[in-house]
């Protein structure tokens, strides 16, 4: 007689259990629903990208991959969506490093408080968050009226259309993306390693940088790539907050899609977003491990 | 009294659009060269037979009974489908039976992909005057002609794939606490920032005006503007580039000009309009130099309604119904002989063209915009 075995548990059985995996059938739905609608549109992409070229331009096979570095605009944008995804990282990182340690430290009702702050902006759409920064950092916006009425400064200071506005905007909106995985590595950390280097003298600045801060590594990494590679996307924010030097290519594709309507170049820009993007992964793999960042972060640490 | 003054000076004004656009190489340019024109035109200067005026005169005053069939007309959305929907859709449903369903979403790519994927929803779409030229020949159906009053379009409006329904102006516009009160003349005070410092607005898009505006403030005339001079053009709005806000979108560089966060800007006719009359703003629109265009009717290739959507496209431009939604918005009609609202006959864009005034080339920018597309895209983010 077969008794139905129990699922999961202290008697259930290892991972690679045969009747265990039966139940990855559950999983079905999940995969047929990512082969549909993601994996399937991606070789459409790709096979458009080599396939479909506007009226007087010569077919071949990677005629849109030529003419799209052949375009001087288009490197250049291309080079400033990394250099923009590069500064949010580390933006994000210099604010939500010490953030994530104070959750740390500070009594569990407290953290959770911090938490929640950190999740609140989530609750609100990226539009929105974007707008309510317009309104704060344009010239007739909160800050220089405020400024301007108070006599401090003459000229409007200059904080829309620029980088900085553009990193703020970026900022907060990916913050939670590098706090949550820093937070969850952090609180793993074992005290007592600071104490014993405490214990042979190390003063506590010295004990955090030395100790503290080696341990807290796969947090930094999980958190750096995450929001890094979400902010190769970003589209809106640059568009709104940020001057025409802060271009991403996300906006370049859309030009081509909506008013070009040349597709085979639009689907080339997206491949070669996506190359790049899995060319920074599998650099980053190297120093982390990728399923730290996207799945159990800091499970193990 | 003022009111009645203004409508011969809309016949004046339309008979100088119309002049300046058959006159050729002397005057204004049409939106598209006339060789080009008649060769996409068919019968467009030659005399309808009989049967074709009758057709054309019943569709106008007693549109064909069709209850039962629901037309999908996409626009732009807000107070211009709004416009539309008081001026032509209810009326003419009150006339035919014909239901519409509306998509206020109106895109080109939309099109494109309803054409490709064989699922076509949308009958009757209003769309930008980028579109709808011969280039767009796979993706729309031709017009029927022999319902449309082609000859009663202001030339060049009326083409193989689309028909202009309202006309509008890319025109300068000025909120006047910012300008000191002063009106500025034209383009070239746009580009004075000396005379008139401040902010800049205009449209984020190659095509929208921003070469043709730095060309006509260079001193270009109207009817060469064509080809566009873009070295020329892109030398000329570096002077002013440090200045320059971009606008992604109508509502956008309404709120801007309101704001004063620029003090003068490139804007459509209806939104500095809005602005002034609707926000309550400071604002003021220089029509002197302002380039005249227009939104058009185009059917997507495969339009399980076309026979409805060509009635109705018909209906809409007839002169006896074209200028309807001049009562709602300040956009004119294509149609010389309708009449717009005494009303705002004045904010209009047709009523207000002159020699100065000058019109896309429609058909070059399509055919260059990758070359035109690429000088802006590099400029821009350099």
């Amino acid at each position: 007689m077969i008794l139905p075995r129990p699922l999961f548990g202290r008697s259930g059985r290892p991972p690679g259990d045969p009747i265990a995996n039966r139940w990855a059938i559950l999983a079905l739905p999940a995969i047929a629903f990512l082969v549909l609608f993601f994996l399937v549109p991606l070789v459409y992409i790709g096979a458009r990208s080599v396939s479909d070229f506007p009226d007087g331009v010569e077919p071949s096979l990677f005629a849109n991959y030529e003419r799209f570095f052949a375009s001087e605009a288009n490197v250049r944008v291309l080079g400033n969506t990394f250099w923009i995804a590069g500064l949010s990282t580390v933006a994000c990182l210099v604010i939500g490093y010490p953030y994530a340690y104070l959750t740390t430290i500070v009594r569990p009702r407290i953290a959770a408080v911090l938490l929640i702050a950190v999740l609140v902006p989530f609750w609100s759409s990226l539009l929105v968050r974007t707008y309510a920064w317009e309104v704060i950092l344009r010239d007739t916006g909160v800050i220089n009226r405020t400024l301007l009425a108070i006599g401090l400064i003459e000229e409007p200071l200059p904080l829309i259309r620029t980088t900085l506005g553009v990193l703020l905007g970026m900022t907060q909106i990916l913050l939670p993306f590098m706090v949550l995985p820093l937070y969850s590595v952090m609180r793993r950390i074992d005290p007592e390693y600071t104490r014993a280097a405490a214990n042979l003298g190390a003063r506590p600045a010295t004990a955090f940088v030395r100790i503290f801060v080696p341990l807290s590594l796969p947090g930094i990494m999980a958190g750096g790539l995450l929001v890094f590679v979400l902010a190769l996307g970003f589209y809106i924010t640059p568009a709104l907050l940020g001057s025409p030097r802060d271009t991403m290519i996300s906006q370049f594709i859309a030009n081509q899609v909506q008013q070009r309507l040349d597709w085979g170049m639009a689907s080339a820009m997206a491949a070669i977003l996506m190359v790049l993007t899995f060319v920074v992964l599998l650099i980053a793999s190297r120093f982390v491990r990728i399923r730290d960042v996207f799945g159990a972060v800091g499970e193990e640490a | 009294m003022k009111k009645r003054l203004r409508m011969p000076a809309l016949l004046i004004a339309g008979g100088l659009a119309l002049g300046a656009c058959t006159g050729g190489a002397s005057t204004a340019p049409s939106t598209e060269p006339s060789a080009s024109a008649a060769a996409s035109q068919p019968a467009a200067s030659a005399p309808a037979s009989p049967a074709e005026s009758a057709a054309l005169a019943e569709v106008c005053t007693a549109p064909p009974k069709q209850d039962g069939v629901t037309l999908t007309f996409a626009s732009y959305g807000g107070a211009y489908q709004e416009a539309q929907r008081k001026g032509w859709l209810e009326p003419y449903s009150a006339l035919t039976g014909v239901k519409f369903q509306e998509s206020e979403d109106s895109s080109n790519a939309t099109i494109k992909t309803q054409v490709e994927s064989g699922q076509v929803t949308w009958d009757v779409v209003d769309v930008g005057n980028d579109f709808g030229l011969d280039a767009h020949a796979d993706l729309l159906e031709p017009l029927d002609y022999t319902l449309i009053p082609q000859a009663e379009i202001l030339p060049g409006f009326a083409t193989t794939y689309r028909v202009g329904d309202i006309t509008y102006g890319v025109v300068l516009a000025y909120n006047t606490d910012k300008t000191g009160g002063q009106a500025p003349a034209g383009w070239a005070d746009y580009f004075d920032l000396t005379k008139f410092p401040g902010k800049r607005g205009t449209w984020d898009y190659s095509e929208g005006g921003i070469f043709e505006t730095a060309l006509l403030a260079d001193g270009v005339a109207p009817k060469d503007l064509y080809p566009l001079d873009l070295d020329r053009a892109i030398k000329k709005l570096d002077t002013i580039k440090s200045e320059i806000v971009f606008w992604p979108g109508g509502a956008k560089s309404q709120e801007q000009i309101g704001a004063g966060e620029v003090a003068m800007s490139l804007m459509w006719n209806g939104r500095a309009w809005s602005a002034k009359n609707v926000d309550k703003k400071p604002v003021e629109i220089q029509w002197n130099q302002q380039i005249v265009t227009a939104d058009y009717l185009v059917v997507p290739k495969g339009s399980p309604n076309k026979d409805a959507a060509m009635n109705f496209i018909a209906w809409a431009t007839c002169a006896n119904n074209n200028a309807a939604p001049s009562n709602y918005i300040p956009y004119g009609p294509t149609n010389v002989n309708a009449v717009a609202n005494p009303d705002t006959v004045a904010d209009l864009s047709v009523t207000n063209a002159d020699a100065n005034s000058a019109y896309f080339d429609d058909a070059w920018l399509v055919d260059n915009f990758a070359a035109v597309d690429e000088a802006y895209n590099n400029w821009k983010t350099q």
